[in-house]
């Protein structure tokens, strides 16, 4: 462990801290974003809410879900529009558009400018070079046989190729690839293009579905403005408004990807940062694997134990039954409600250095912290995602088999029992939102003293709030699924967790905006050295009880 | 070498034979100055003598072009190839491989084994130095084992030679 290479490790590190925060840290990299979005933060979940409209409408602007038949209606309008305003085929159209990567805008302005160079460079002809129907044999360009002007055509350009040329020529072209879109004609100095219609005439079945597909992909692969969902099995697509703010979209399949570097939804994280993550992580897997593998010992029966449920309380099976938190190993009593709601199971404390080292010794130490220091970071990263994961799978669960079965136990009906998603569906985000800020808590200089103790500060409460919540949906759910007949405490549980919802969803807000803005308001505090006050909190509920907020009222 | 990989092809398709025929035909009526055809019955083989144009680098030097048709020929381009020794030019490799963009990327079916040639004895007369291309022993090297150029991804970034 302590090798040569971890102390070049601890060296790399230094470095790239550097290189990250020289060129700012806002979200984006885009000022003016951070102040649109941090009013409308849109936690799933929060639709019942009043300032909810406001949300959707303004997720509705900033990018559009396009299914299939949404690309093939608009690929078909584009023509239609095209074809009207210049007075040219429905083909011709197509080609020009394919040209200028779909943009009717692009079509139109450079069509105006200059319409000879633009046909000329798409392929267009203005009318067709020669007739063929005044000669009576013609002899096919490809297979040199012998034909009448009516079994050989050309594309306007006046080369003559027999059916079956054309065919075996298109054909081939569209077993190559996409180039199929842009074929022309088999003559080498010859530049007109091959229309839709000549596609459509020659081709049938597979390689005509081929044909289609390319084109349908080329409408989203072509233009600046739309991506594919990359969810696997997912063929929709998201048309993003350029400039317009949070990168965060969620396709119609339900997951959730950064439209800027189509990694999964990172925010309030950076695009630099999250790739930098991403690529040291693949590089230490080697080293971290291990954790992911193995179980861990009972802190106090040291019998091994693997995680089965997503919330970090663990109980260790009796006669021990030891309650521990499954990521710093403490007991769970240190955690939590009881201890005044100090949760540090965030917080990294470097290893303490005292008395005096030599240097190879000193070196050799930083170079096993700089693993450690990354091993914790790694470790709650990881464990965050295998917990959205989980998240994931109860909130299906949930939707799909226990609500129902909930709602037969307790005589409710399923309509009253919508806060239960709403916590599942707020668990998984912010799950989510949590693992990402321990891949900026990495990159987040040491030395920063004062932004390093309110980022643990609100990441600790944020992350307490929801271990309380998921704890909440998922251990105590389980007394009244399980139960014989309706619960008389039913009520009681609705309250609690709607409350630890609506207090959950106000930290992560917090979180966000505090990382979004790049911590900047431990700068306008001074440097405080004590963990800032509730300035940051304002609008959260404080304190446990008053979580009530919204959405218990409405139940 | 590439003699393996030559006879392992499948035999030429109907239509890539009548086209073939044709071609041989028009060749000896009206062959492209400054190659010879070797005739054999081989019609899915040709070997070209290639004497290069007077006044230019290869003035007074003669090599042989190997072409092999594939069975959809002339959908699919045909093998062109040096015998070696190949002439000394920036685009032709010493195994004989030839970068030329129109026997891979942009083959259309509407050329012939004459537009090639002629093709390829314009390449020829244009060179202004008699030299192998840079990379020539890297790429040697990785076609060792009979590698037809077809399989090679060809980046095209030279069009004065």
């Amino acid at each position: 462990m302590d090798s040569e290479d971890d102390m070049h490790d601890a060296n790399d590190m230094e470095s790239v801290d550097e290189d990250f925060y020289s060129d700012g840290d806002g979200y984006g990299g885009d000022a003016a974003d951070s102040d649109a979005d941090v009013a409308d933060y849109d936690f799933m979940g929060n639709e019942t809410d009043d300032s909810d409209e406001q949300a959707v409408s303004r997720t509705q602007k900033n990018y559009t879900v396009l299914k299939e038949e949404d690309i093939r209606q608009r690929q078909e309008e584009d023509m239609t529009t095209i074809s009207t305003l210049l007075s040219i085929s429905r083909e011709a159209a197509c080609i020009l558009l394919r040209r200028y990567n779909w943009s009717v805008n692009k079509v139109h302005e450079e069509w105006f400018a200059d319409e000879e160079r633009v046909r000329k460079s798409a392929g267009l002809l203005e009318k067709p070079a020669v007739s063929l129907s005044r000669v009576i044999d013609v002899v096919c360009g490809i297979c040199f046989e012998n034909f009448l002007p009516d079994d050989i055509t050309s594309v306007g350009c006046g080369h003559p190729f027999c059916s079956t040329c054309w065919k075996a020529y298109i054909t081939t072209s569209i077993n190559d690839g996409p180039g199929c879109l842009t074929l022309r004609c088999p003559d080498p100095s010859c530049d007109v293009a091959i229309g839709q219609d000549k596609i459509d005439k020659l081709t049938s079945g597979e390689d005509k579905k081929k044909y289609y597909r390319y084109l349908l992909r080329s409408y989203i692969e072509d233009s600046r403005k739309t991506k594919w969902c990359p969810a696997p099995g997912c063929d929709s697509a998201i048309e993003y408004d350029l400039g317009s703010g949070s990168y965060d979209v969620t396709c119609c399949c339900s997951f959730s990807f950064c439209w800027n570097c189509t990694e999964e939804a990172h925010r309030p994280v950076d695009c630099d940062t999250v790739s930098k993550w991403i690529l040291k992580n693949s590089a230490e897997s080697e080293n971290m694997n291990w954790i992911l593998a193995n179980s861990k010992p009972c802190p106090k029966c040291k019998r091994p134990i693997e995680k089965n449920q997503g919330c970090m309380h663990m109980t260790c099976t009796p006669p021990c039954k030891f309650e521990f938190c499954w990521l710093c190993l403490g007991a769970w009593s240190d955690h939590g409600e009881r201890t005044g709601g100090f949760y540090a199971c965030n917080r990294y404390e470097s290893a303490k250095q005292e008395g005096v080292y030599d240097e190879s010794e000193r070196r050799r130490e930083m170079a096993k912290n700089s693993l450690e220091r990354y091993t914790h970071y790694y470790e709650r990263w990881a464990t965050n995602q295998s917990s959205r994961q989980k998240a994931m799978a109860d909130l299906h669960q949930m939707q799909t088999v226990h609500l129902e079965k909930l709602s037969e136990k307790q005589s409710q009906p399923e309509s009253q029992l919508k806060f239960i998603i709403d916590s599942w569906q707020q668990i998984v985000e912010c799950r989510r939102v949590l693992k990402w800020t321990y891949a900026y808590g990495y990159y987040l200089p040491e030395h920063e003293k004062a932004k390093r103790q309110f980022f643990e500060y609100v990441q600790g409460e944020a992350e307490a709030g929801l271990e309380r919540l998921h704890q909440c949906a998922e251990k105590e759910l389980q007394t009244y699924l399980n139960a014989t007949g309706p619960s008389k405490d039913f009520n009681d549980f609705r309250t609690k967790l709607a409350g630890l919802t609506s207090v959950t969803r106000n930290y992560f807000e917090n979180l966000v905006r505090a990382l979004e803005n790049g911590l900047a308001d431990v700068d306008s505090q001074g440097a405080c050295s004590k963990a800032p006050s509730s300035k940051n909190t304002t609008g959260s509920s404080k304190g446990k009880g008053g979580g009530r907020g919204k959405n218990s009222t409405k139940t | 070498m590439s003699a393996s990989s030559a006879s392992s092809r499948k035999t030429l398709s109907k239509i890539a034979c009548n086209r073939l025929q044709k071609e041989l035909a028009e060749w000896q009526v009206n062959p492209p100055a400054g190659f010879k055809h070797k005739v054999t019955d081989n019609l899915q083989r040709w070997v070209i003598e290639v004497n290069g144009a007077p006044g230019t680098l290869y003035a007074d030097e003669t090599y042989n072009l190997q072409v092999d048709f594939p069975e959809h020929y002339p959908m699919e381009a045909p093998q062109v190839i040096f015998v070696p020794p190949a002439p000394l030019h920036p685009h032709i490799y010493s195994n004989g491989h030839i970068c030329l963009d129109i026997l891979y990327d942009s083959w259309s079916p509407a050329m012939t084994v004459s537009s090639v040639c002629i093709s390829i004895l314009s390449m020829l007369s244009s060179s202004t130095v008699k030299q192998r291309p840079e990379d020539n022993d890297r790429y040697v090297k990785n076609c060792r084992n009979g590698r037809s150029p077809k399989e090679t991804r060809w980046w095209f970034h030279d069009d004065k030679v």
